[in-house]
């Protein structure tokens, strides 16, 4: 088999490589560098789908920096939304993972059923359960009834309506929570047998041992979260139908460039916004990874 | 906008998701056959009529297949666009008033002239219905119905509580005594008697006319300004106070659909909504409903409403068997076996002839809604100006600014200056 590697048996071995390949190569190129360099194009110009796409030059870009209150309203309600949910999100499916890391008895049917509303987690009939909950004679309010509270539609009022969302993302925690669970299981037991001679309190365990140890996963999460939640749509597209409201009080960033490119076909203008979304992200990941080498431990 | 208002009803359906393709005779095309592709927006009720007629027209066109494709109203438009810009647009398709001049002016719709009266039969149709599609002097859609704004109205509810109908002459104030009584009759936890109308365009647009005033100008600019709507937004927010329509947190579970509207969801007795509407609101409504027009703008007022063509019929002009596709078209509109089949489901059909052969078929629905167009007839205005480029976001605006004074974020003054500046940005963005 050594002998034999002629650049003709090496051509055949990587022939058959690329025909595995195929299928990933044809999509990446024509599903994705393909189409993002279409909409880079597109971001110079004034498009709406009928006519031809018009040179515009950085004018799209120039307004969303100066004059476009929408986008202003779009990013604090996306900014909001980030901040909030993904710290939430991520103590919360640390909290079950070390519950759960416990050695419960039935883990696996435990895992199961709080990675459930992760799996079904971004689709459109959760969100539509989850208005049913939150609206104004919805599950909650039904509940708040009970202990005499007269609860407001929790969905259709600006004061409430993104936090609601946020409770969705919450609860949404399986993901990140098996990857907790996962990292907790790597942290050797006799670590903590040690501190406990030492006289280590659970606390001190937790911040000491546990948190430090698992900075890598939690890391890897806070990354993929993060990027998650800017990219955020389904739900806020179906709890508000497709509005961002009331008052655009869940007008997120991915629904507002929705409706610029397919509720009011201005696909150049949508296009420039897309690519100041993947510049944000971009620099929000460049900056985890900026800071990670100030708290993320990697001799464990 | 009846578009605005058609939404609500084919939407109902569009959210199973997605395209139910129903492919016809769906062999792939033998040679010398012709293929035609059919697109429109509507739910499953029109899609079981409209197969029903392709199916009919198939039988006596055997060298035919017909691909009839179907979304809700917002996927639509955005999928004919793309489709369009794609240089793969359908050969036939279903337009509406609000979109038929952008289509037709960037040259993506044929100009039918040149097949009437032979491949294209409208015979029976009017003078004003032939217009109704036309875009600089010519042909470019060709109405399915006939289709009016109207107020649907929970008439068993009413009627229980021992109050009058709303009747066809009421003024608006008129209308806000009915409701502010029905609420108070109803006695019910977040009920009204209507609902909060101030962020519902059509609505809006009726009322402007009344007072000889438009949405827009035919240069395409507003037709209003800061004075006009500070008068409707302080008289919706009257209408709140009494408890006459729908407190803020409730209107806004209206998401622009027959199944989400306040009616349906059992929290008003009155919507406004179209015509045509009212066999998708009595589906899903228990109760008895009825139909009334618009409130009146009082005496010696303009007419408000306006008759528009409901849905018409256009031929892409990408399309290669274009011949084929208007004699299709034609039979849609103007045969009256289609037309038995097609009902009044997109309207009061605009043909005579076929308007003649339908009426004695339908049932109390169906003839609630021909005798509302006619009782109209004589007191609508002309139809207005069609919406210019970016009146799509300016329904959005309205029902923000509305929304923006019922939460107390601003008073109906400063929320007239800002929606009448912010809709001017738009129109001026295009």
């Amino acid at each position: 088999m050594a002998a034999a590697h002629t650049p003709e048996t090496s051509w055949r071995e990587s022939a058959t490589g690329y025909l595995f390949l195929a299928p990933w190569l044809i999509g990446f190129f024509g599903l994705t560098l393909g189409p993002a360099l279409v909409s880079l194009y597109l971001s110079f110009t004034d498009y709406d789908l009928l006519s031809n796409p018009r040179w515009v030059g950085a004018a799209n870009y120039v307004r969303i920096a100066t004059s476009d209150p929408k986008f202003s309203a779009a990013m604090h309600v996306t900014f909001l939304y980030v901040a909030l949910s993904v710290p939430l999100k991520l103590a919360f499916a640390l909290l079950v993972a070390m519950m759960l890391n416990r050695g419960l008895r039935g883990l696996p049917l435990y895992r199961a059923i709080f990675y459930l509303p992760s799996l079904i987690g971004a689709s459109v009939a959760v969100s539509v359960l989850w208005r049913q909950v939150f609206s104004g004679d919805g599950l909650l309010n039904q509940a708040l009834k009970l202990v005499g509270i007269h609860g407001p539609s929790w969905i259709s009022n600006p004061d409430t309506a993104l936090y609601t969302l946020v409770a969705l993302a919450v609860w949404q925690f399986g993901s990140p929570m098996i990857i907790f669970l996962a990292g907790l299981r790597q942290i050797p037991k006799d670590v903590y047998e040690a501190a406990e001679i030492d006289g280590a309190s659970r606390s001190q365990q937790f911040w000491r041992i546990t948190l430090p140890l698992l900075t890598p996963v939690l890391f890897f999460n806070l990354v993929v979260q993060t990027i998650d939640a800017f990219k955020a749509f389904t739900p806020a597209f179906i709890i508000s139908g497709g509005t961002g409201g009331p008052i655009d009080s869940t007008l997120f960033y991915t629904l507002y460039l929705y409706q610029e490119a397919f509720a009011y076909f201005r696909m150049g203008y949508a296009s420039a916004l897309a690519w100041v979304l993947v510049v944000i992200i971009a620099v929000f990941t460049a900056l985890s990874f900026l800071t990670s080498r100030y708290w993320v431990h990697y001799d464990g | 906008m009846s578009g605005f208002a058609l939404s609500r009803r084919s939407l109902i359906g569009a959210g199973i998701g997605g395209a139910t393709l129903v492919g016809l005779g769906g062999l792939p095309a033998a040679a010398g056959q012709t293929r035609l592709r059919m697109f429109w927006w509507g739910a499953k009720e029109r899609a079981e009529r409209t197969d029903k007629v392709n199916q009919l027209y198939l039988g006596s066109h055997p060298d035919m297949t017909i691909a009839s494709e179907t979304l809700g109203w917002t996927d639509y438009w955005a999928r004919l666009a793309t489709q369009t810009a794609g240089r793969n647009a359908p050969d036939v398709l279903q337009m509406d008033y609000r979109y038929i001049f952008e289509y037709a002016r960037r040259g993506a719709l044929l100009p039918l002239d040149a097949y009437v009266p032979k491949a294209l039969n409208l015979s029976d149709f009017s003078p004003a219905a032939v217009d109704s599609g036309k875009v600089d002097g010519k042909i470019y859609g060709v109405s399915l119905g006939l289709n009016s704004t109207a107020m649907v109205y929970d008439k068993g509810l009413i009627q229980s509580l021992g109050l009058k109908e709303p009747v066809w002459n009421m003024t608006w104030n008129e209308i806000g005594d009915l409701a502010a009584e029905i609420t108070k009759a109803a006695k019910r936890d977040g009920f009204t008697g209507m609902e909060d109308g101030g962020g519902n365009e059509p609505l809006l647009e009726v009322w402007l006319a009344q007072r000889g005033k438009s949405l827009y100008t035919a240069e395409g600019k507003v037709g209003y300004d800061d004075k006009d709507m500070t008068e409707w937004l302080a008289f919706w927010s009257d209408m709140r106070k009494r408890g006459a329509s729908a407190a803020p947190d409730v209107q806004a579970l209206d998401r622009g659909e027959i199944d989400s509207n306040l009616l349906s969801l059992g929290k008003i007795a009155m919507t406004f909504a179209h015509s045509n509407q009212l066999v998708g609101f009595q589906a899903i409504n228990k109760s008895k409903l009825g139909l009334s027009t618009f409130p009146d703008g009082g005496q010696g007022a303009k007419p408000g409403q306006y008759l528009k063509p409901a849905m018409m019929w256009s031929v892409s002009a990408q399309s290669k068997q274009a011949e084929a596709a208007v004699q299709l078209v034609s039979y849609f509109i103007a045969d009256t076996e289609a037309g038995k089949l097609l009902g009044v489901e997109r309207g009061v059909p605009a043909s005579s002839a076929v308007r003649n052969v339908v009426t004695p078929m339908l049932d109390d629905l169906g003839r609630a809604m021909v005798d509302y167009i006619s009782l109209i007839s004589d007191k609508v205005g002309p139809l207005p100006p069609p919406p210019p480029r970016g009146a799509g976001e300016i329904q959005a605006v309205l029902r923000r600014v509305n929304e923006q004074v019922g939460f107390g974020r601003l008073t109906p003054a400063d929320g007239a200056k800002q929606f009448v500046a912010e809709a001017s940005a738009v129109l001026a963005r295009g």
